[in-house]
């Protein structure tokens, strides 16, 4: 049952976003989620609009298991819409009831700002879709390595991450097995009040603890005796290299993004995006 | 294996669990897509012991998983214990009432404060009374060979590796299923734990006249103690047979990967020399009074 949350997992492919660098994905997400904040006019929504679907069509990731992970925020979505509708006071009156009242401009902030939600969680789950746990760790370790400077366990932090997403899968097959076996001998997580259902929940949730101490035990004895060591000048395993495909990717997220942000400077109107921010 | 059309088995008195070209696919229609079971069809008789063998993802769990619908059914057709799985409205409390489901290490469920809640649970959840689950229990553990009075309000975490799985055991028993269904029962045990398991089980299957399928892993406690043989390859069904029929077939068995059991090796190879022994000699004492029976001497 666990194994429907497919949403934002790794999907196999062989595409020219696959084959990526993952540095260098990551790097191009952060500037596509800064970059779609200071996106304004229709003109910048339509090149952002086109720049997704060519991403997405050079993913191979078919479009469904995309749009699965917006569905994940339809809630945030539709809060966001109301908020911005409702609170925008400023243009011209279209509906005004009780306490509320709608503008034209409202409208448009709050569908920007819908379209900004989208946008952003497109962006990031093409970079999970595509990119593997292992090798998104492994990235964000590279690329927080100037941090060892100042003492920054950068290493540790990449071990704690890289365990906990490796744990993931095993604890969600222990869950469904725990499961399966308690429901095996009758028991029932369907029906009944709140009460009953939150103590249905027990017999999955202590053998889960009890099971999860015992990984974690034997993992750290696993690795105490091997003699593990923190950081003390590992080589790595899998080493990242970058090809055509990073300098094609980055030379057109430069041009597009540099240049929504260059746009936007010369505007230089800042008082819009500040309201957005709190997202 | 019956490739006659389908008989309305839920008619037939005998038969415990049958099958007609069942098929599972996992994850249909994603990446992840795996046909798992492929056109199982097979009979299982009341009060036989079966066991599943097969090399690893064979598709024995998600088979035996489907006889008390933890793995839905998709297509084909499956009765177990008289219902009828393909039934949308089947009435899964029953079924699972009357398939008990042994996992693979089932001491991991273990959850009460005491082994007496623990192994209560199942009869808890299927309505009956307190203190008639209690004394279900009780029985229960007794069966499974556990001093009740010694071990009731023990916590289940504090038992040694084969008490805990009588306990797990004891706790499916306490549910007095007609069929018992249990997934590589032994694995992770030492060989006295093994033994113990599953004479465990073969009383169980002959005192009490429930159905045992057993999944494993391990040719040798196969061949001692099931009356038929089912071998699962790719997700199909490749032999359904007796084990003193089956393992004769050497050259096949060792083909899929499975081994031949010690005593198999030994008959075959009596039966190369043209020593040609009764088809019920398995153990090492029936093969022993045979050989003693065929020199004409008696065994002392
Ligand atoms: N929940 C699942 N989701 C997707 N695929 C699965 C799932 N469970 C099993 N499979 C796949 O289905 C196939 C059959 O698995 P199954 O667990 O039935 O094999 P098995 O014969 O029990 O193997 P083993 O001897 O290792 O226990 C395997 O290829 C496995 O990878
Ligand atoms: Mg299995």
């Amino acid at each position: 049952m666990f194994r429907d949350v497919t949403f934002g997992q790794y999907y196999p492919k062989n595409s020219f976003v696959h084959n990526m660098d993952a540095r260098i994905k990551l790097v191009l997400c952060l500037l596509f989620m800064v970059g779609i904040f200071f996106v304004q006019s229709y003109v910048g929504f339509a090149l952002v609009t086109v720049f997704l679907m060519v991403v997405i069509l050079a993913s191979k990731v078919p479009l469904k298991s995309i749009l699965k992970s917006v569905k994940g925020i339809v809630v945030l979505l539709i809060l966001t819409a109301m908020l911005n509708i409702f609170f925008t006071k400023s243009g011209n009156v279209l509906v005004s009831w009780w306490i509320f009242t709608i503008t034209d401009e409202g409208l448009i902030y709050a569908s920007k700002m819908l379209l900004r939600l989208v946008y952003l969680v497109i962006g990031s789950s093409v970079l999970t879709l595509t990119t593997t746990p292992v090798d998104l760790t492994h990235a964000i370790e590279r690329l927080l390595a100037p941090l060892k400077v100042i003492k920054f366990p950068v290493h540790d932090l990449a071990l704690i991450m890289s365990l906990t997403l490796s744990f993931i899968p095993s604890l969600i097959d222990e869950t469904d097995r725990i499961i399966r076996a308690q429901k095996a001998r009758g028991a029932d997580f369907d029906t009944g009040n709140l009460f009953q259902r939150a103590k249905a929940f027990v017999p999955i949730l202590i053998p889960l603890l009890v099971g999860g101490f015992r990984r974690a035990e034997e993992l750290a004895n696993a690795m105490n005796s091997r003699c593990y060591e923190g950081a003390t000048n590992r080589t790595q395993m899998r080493v990242m290299k970058l090809s055509w495909r990073d300098l094609v990717a980055s030379l057109v997220c430069i041009i597009v993004f540099g240049g929504i942000i260059v746009v936007y400077a010369m505007k230089a109107t800042w008082q819009p995006i500040l309201p957005w921010m709190y997202f | 294996m019956s490739k006659s059309p389908v008989v309305a088995p839920q008619i037939d008195e005998k038969v415990a669990i049958y099958a007609n070209n069942l098929n599972f696919v996992y994850n249909p229609k994603s990446p992840f897509e795996k046909h798992a079971l492929k056109d199982i069809s097979l009979s299982i008789n009341k009060g036989e012991f079966v066991a599943i063998v097969g090399h690893t993802g064979s598709g024995k769990t998600t088979f035996v998983q489907h006889l008390n619908a933890l793995v839905r059914h998709q297509s084909g057709d499956l009765f177990v214990a008289g219902l009828n799985l393909a039934d949308k409205k089947l009435d899964l409390k029953k079924l699972r009432g009357s398939v008990g489901m042994v996992f693979q290490y089932p001491e991991y469920q273990l959850f009460a404060d005491t082994v007496l809640e623990d192994v209560a649970f199942g009869p808890r959840n299927f309505g009956v009374a307190r203190e008639d689950a209690y004394k279900l229990a009780k029985n229960a553990l007794e069966t499974v060979g556990l001093d009740f009075e010694q071990i009731k309000s023990k916590s289940p975490f504090d038992l040694s590796g084969g008490e805990k799985r009588r306990v797990a055991l004891a706790g499916v028993l306490a549910m007095k299923p007609q069929i018992l269904v249990l997934d590589e029962p032994t694995a992770g045990l030492d060989p006295q734990g093994k033994r113990e398991i599953l004479s465990l089980v073969k009383s169980i299957n002959k005192q009490n006249d429930i159905t045992v399928v057993m999944v494993s892993h391990d040719m040798n406690e196969v061949y001692e103690n099931a009356d038929r043989v089912i071998v699962f390859r790719d997700g199909g069904v490749v032999y359904d047979l007796p084990p003193r029929q089956l393992f004769k077939l050497e050259d096949q068995i060792v083909s899929m990967n499975l081994e031949i059991p010690q005593m198999a090796q030994f008959t075959n190879a009596l039966e190369k020399q043209g020593i040609v022994l009764p088809d019920d000699c398995i153990t090492v004492d029936q093969i022993f009074d045979a050989l003693c029976q065929l020199k004409g001497g008696s065994n002392v």
